[in-house]
């Protein structure tokens, strides 16, 4: 039961974030770059929920994301699994109290997912490189995501700890006792 | 305790950060007029001060004493030269209506021939390097994938995929787009393509070495490849790129729909 909650948490997070970034993010850009909420979503849940519901939502949320506005399907949710994944890596290497490392996290994600994301688009879409058109995008989207997540950190903590809680607590117990 | 309050206020900071720079980013530098005139207004007596003593000691009095001669001459010219921009802009405001009213007239005819169904956008890819919008209208509406999509003013680009309601469109300014063009007055074949350097823009490259070029030239679209019809409206010359090696050379192309603000699209079911 306990765990139908959780999982009802994390697809309202991710209704609302999705009607945030395609709405309000859509006019509330830096420079005309939008920041990818997906990417913070994906890593939260896979550093509080653990690298099985991380890489699932990840996965789900991206193939989501690409039948809605993506121009093909798959690669998103892919590369957000990864990001899922990647979050129990950082949970277990580095402490998640630390607004600090949360912040490094984000911007690693961030990079990760966006230069993953541009190599596939060169790839399959046959696009032109642009590397410093992109590096500035990209500058602009990681310093986006990380003030975002400095706004929502107490929150998403609040929110994280409520999800480890449900989703992680034999893992806890097994790793500190 | 103070912690707690420490990390509320950063919280605000960054909020209030935040917004400037979206506001900052999203506002031309017209309108930052009045902050522009705010610090100009303290820094320039302090400038003045500077160069008053700078030229005391390096004896340029003599430019001093004309100051006052050219400050009234100035005036004079200042108020010539804005009656005069004044005429010019009633000049291109008339001149903008007419072009306006020409081009609506020419679209209406141009289009006339085909058989088009509207659609409102109803929503645009949260990516920053896809291109995409989805509009209200599907298979239902006898919509099908690789039909054209056009707005009043232009081309926007080519349905990608389609569900009962919904369809997908790939606008021109999408990284992965090419369209197949030729310039309107020398009828020469070009390619445009969307790039992440500028997302408002479209760079038109496969230039022909021979070919006249010239900033303010229509594109249209040459019906080469199938899926756009031949003649329609993309966009003007905007620059002109010339390289040491001629094949290189590309030009700058201004949509003539403006993308930010695009809310109804026209899709073209018969060609």
């Amino acid at each position: 039961m306990k765990k139908v909650r959780g999982t009802l948490i994390i697809v309202l997070i991710f209704i609302l974030l999705y009607f945030f970034q395609i709405n309000f993010f859509s006019w509330f850009t830096i420079r005309g770059v939008k920041p990818n909420l997906f990417v913070i979503l994906s890593l939260f849940i896979g550093l509080f929920a653990g690298k099985k519901i991380g890489g699932i939502c990840g996965i789900v949320f991206g193939t989501i994301l690409d039948i809605l506005v993506g121009r093909s399907i798959g690669f998103t949710g892919i590369i957000l699994g990864a990001i899922g994944l990647l979050g129990e890596i950082f949970d277990k290497n580095f402490s998640k109290d630390s607004r600090l490392t949360i912040i490094f996290m984000t911007a690693g994600a961030t990079i990760l997912f966006e230069i993953c994301m541009y190599v596939i688009n060169i790839i399959k879409f046959k696009i032109e490189v642009e590397i410093l058109a992109f590096s500035i995008l990209l500058f602009v989207e990681v310093i986006y995501n990380v003030m975002i997540v400095i706004i929502l950190y107490p929150l998403m903590k609040k929110i994280g700890y409520y999800l480890e809680n449900i989703f992680k607590n034999k893992k806890l117990l097994t790793r500190y006792f | 305790m103070k912690s707690s309050k420490t990390s509320f206020i950063g919280i605000i900071i960054t909020v209030i950060v935040l917004v400037i720079m979206v506001v900052m980013s999203n506002i031309g530098t017209s309108q930052m007029y009045m902050a522009q005139t705010a610090v100009s207004k303290l820094f320039m007596p302090l400038q003045n001060g500077f160069i008053y003593i700078k030229n005391k000691l390096t004896g340029n009095d003599q430019e001093i004493s004309d100051i006052e001669n050219l400050k009234n001459e100035n005036s004079g010219l200042r108020e010539e030269n804005s009656k005069l921009k004044e005429q010019v802009r009633e000049l291109e405001i008339l001149k903008s209506e007419n072009n306006t009213l020409k081009e609506y007239v020419n679209l209406k005819n141009k289009y006339a021939d085909y058989e088009t169904v509207p659609a409102n956008v109803i929503e645009r890819s949260y990516s920053n390097y896809d291109k995409v919008i989805i509009i209200n209208a599907g298979k239902n509406d006898g919509i099908e994938e690789n039909m054209p999509v056009i707005s009043e003013s232009g081309l926007v680009g080519r349905i990608l995929s389609v569900t009962d309601k919904t369809s997908k469109v790939q606008t021109i300014i999408d990284t992965a787009s090419t369209v197949s063009a030729t310039i309107s007055t020398s009828e020469e074949s070009i390619l445009l393509k969307g790039t992440l350097a500028d997302e408002k823009n479209l760079r038109a490259t496969s230039i022909p070495v021979e070919a006249s070029i010239l900033q303010g030239d229509d594109v249209v679209t040459s019906g080469f490849g199938g899926i756009f019809p031949k003649g329609i409206l993309i966009g003007t010359i905007s620059q002109v790129v010339n390289t040491k090696n001629e094949l290189d050379r590309y030009a700058t192309v201004n949509p003539a729909t403006d993308f930010s603000k695009l809310e109804t699209v026209l899709v073209i079911t018969n060609q």
